[in-house]
């Protein structure tokens, strides 16, 4: 069977992290600008970088796409657990996982609000400069859906030669779990569940990035064998 | 693989539910014990105030959540017992009974967040409290997962079939509600109960 469009699918994960990570790099996003910073500080930081962080939100925002054609690619072997009769999880995790693009567009956009006129007024710099960061790290809920789909869908397979690895079910679902805390994020400016702490930015962070990694080497893996299970249908 | 080359099941060690069950226990033990290490070092910086605000809890409501999740463990261990043994109804009953004890301690905790919110204890008022709604927060989360498998599990047995895969399962859900138990009881430990 060929597979080709399906492998560059697969990439765009690739695309994305890549893409992205060096977005982040130029927009000097890592570690987040605290919550906790004055206005003043704030539109200081926007004021001195502007350049590479406009270029470093352009780069976010180009990546976001291919969350969409990855989250397609996944549906691709899910179908093959699910049927098409009733492939319901595999929509979910196409529908969330689209949803997902959305988290990152609005958050470049509202970075790119926040550095496109660096003299505004401190007060607006450091709002728009808010809703980017809550807009990346709160927004929880379709990622969790997306995981816990993926998951469920995962440890339904009842063939004999499962599509995916049954790890690769349960791991779906602690990741899940790991990026629930960012909804804590509302509470605070400082600590480990402030939008610049341990558990709303650096474990999400770390397991966001790793599992796009980790599920395009699984998603490699299975379309290698759909390949070699299915020759009939080559093109 | 042929039965001859491999060895004798009497011999393997037996892991209870499937490899995959025990991924995610593993990997949510890590996550809460990164919790607790850092509970723990921002305790070391205000200590007098974590032991200050540690006398406003409800010892008694506690310690009575743990006993009803330690019941309710042990009833679990007792319903997978029982259906390994082909005594479903007597298996049922165990996880109807563990179900009640996980609904008593959510009811529990309702009970001592509501005493907390009206004595205005809130996750903003101090660090204390942030960990004490936070970890408290995740556990319930936690619970109320929990309290789902063991409904699965109770329907599940109803019509059970004796391989190891049906076996499997039972053991899997089995050992998350342990997970949230033993989660529990070092929580308890370290908010109701470290000096």
């Amino acid at each position: 069977m060929d597979i080709r469009n399906q492998l560059i699918c697969a990439w765009s994960a690739i695309g994305f992290a890549a893409i992205c990570l060096v977005g982040f790099l130029f927009a000097d996003f890592i570690p987040p600008i605290s919550p906790n910073l004055s206005a003043e500080e704030v539109a200081a930081i926007y004021r001195e970088n502007t350049l590479p962080m406009r270029f470093g939100i352009l780069l976010i925002m180009s990546s976001a796409g291919f969350i969409c054609s990855f989250a397609a690619a996944l549906s691709m072997q899910m179908k093959r657990i699910e049927g098409d009769l009733v492939p319901v999880f595999t929509y979910t995790q196409l529908g969330a996982g689209c949803v997902t693009t959305l988290v990152f567009v609005f958050s470049a956009v509202f970075w790119t609000g926040a550095a496109f006129r660096p003299d505004h007024d401190p007060e607006l710099t450091r709002m728009l400069n808010d809703i980017g960061w809550i807009t990346l790290l709160m927004t929880f809920a379709p990622f969790i859906i997306q995981n816990i789909a993926l998951g469920l869908c995962i440890l339904s397979d009842k063939q004999a030669e499962p599509i995916f690895p049954r790890w690769v079910g349960y791991y779906n679902l602690w990741v899940a779990v790991l990026f629930v805390p960012g909804g804590l994020l509302t509470f605070f400016k400082t600590g480990p569940f402030a939008w610049d702490g341990l558990f709303v930015w650096w474990v999400p962070f770390l397991v966001f990035f790793t599992w796009y990694i980790v599920m395009f080497y699984i998603l490699l893996g299975t379309m290698k064998r759909q390949a070699q299970s299915e020759p009939a249908v080559a093109a | 693989m042929s039965s001859t080359s491999a060895p004798p099941d009497s011999v393997k060690p037996h892991l209870p539910g499937e490899t995959g069950v025990w991924m995610f226990i593993i990997g949510d033990i890590l996550v809460f014990s990164l919790l607790f290490s850092v509970f723990v070092y921002d305790r070391s910086q205000e200590v007098a105030l974590f032991v200050e605000q540690q006398q406003l809890l409800n010892q008694t409501l506690g310690l009575l959540n743990t006993a009803l999740l330690l019941t309710s463990s042990w009833l679990v261990a007792l319903a997978v017992h029982g259906a390994r043994a082909g005594q479903l109804s007597r298996a049922r009953g165990c996880f109807v009974v563990a179900i009640l004890c996980g609904i008593g301690f959510v009811a529990i905790k309702y009970f001592e967040w509501g005493e907390k919110f009206a004595a205005d204890l809130t996750i903003e008022t101090n660090n204390f409290f942030m960990y004490y709604y936070l970890m408290t927060g995740i556990h319930l989360l936690h619970m109320v997962i929990g309290i789902g498998v063991l409904v699965f599990l109770w329907q599940f047995v109803r019509g059970m079939e004796f391989d190891a895969q049906g076996v499997g399962v039972l053991e899997s859900g089995a050992c998350f509600w342990h997970l949230v138990d033993i989660l529990w009881i070092a929580l308890f430990a370290l908010l109701y109960l470290m000096r």
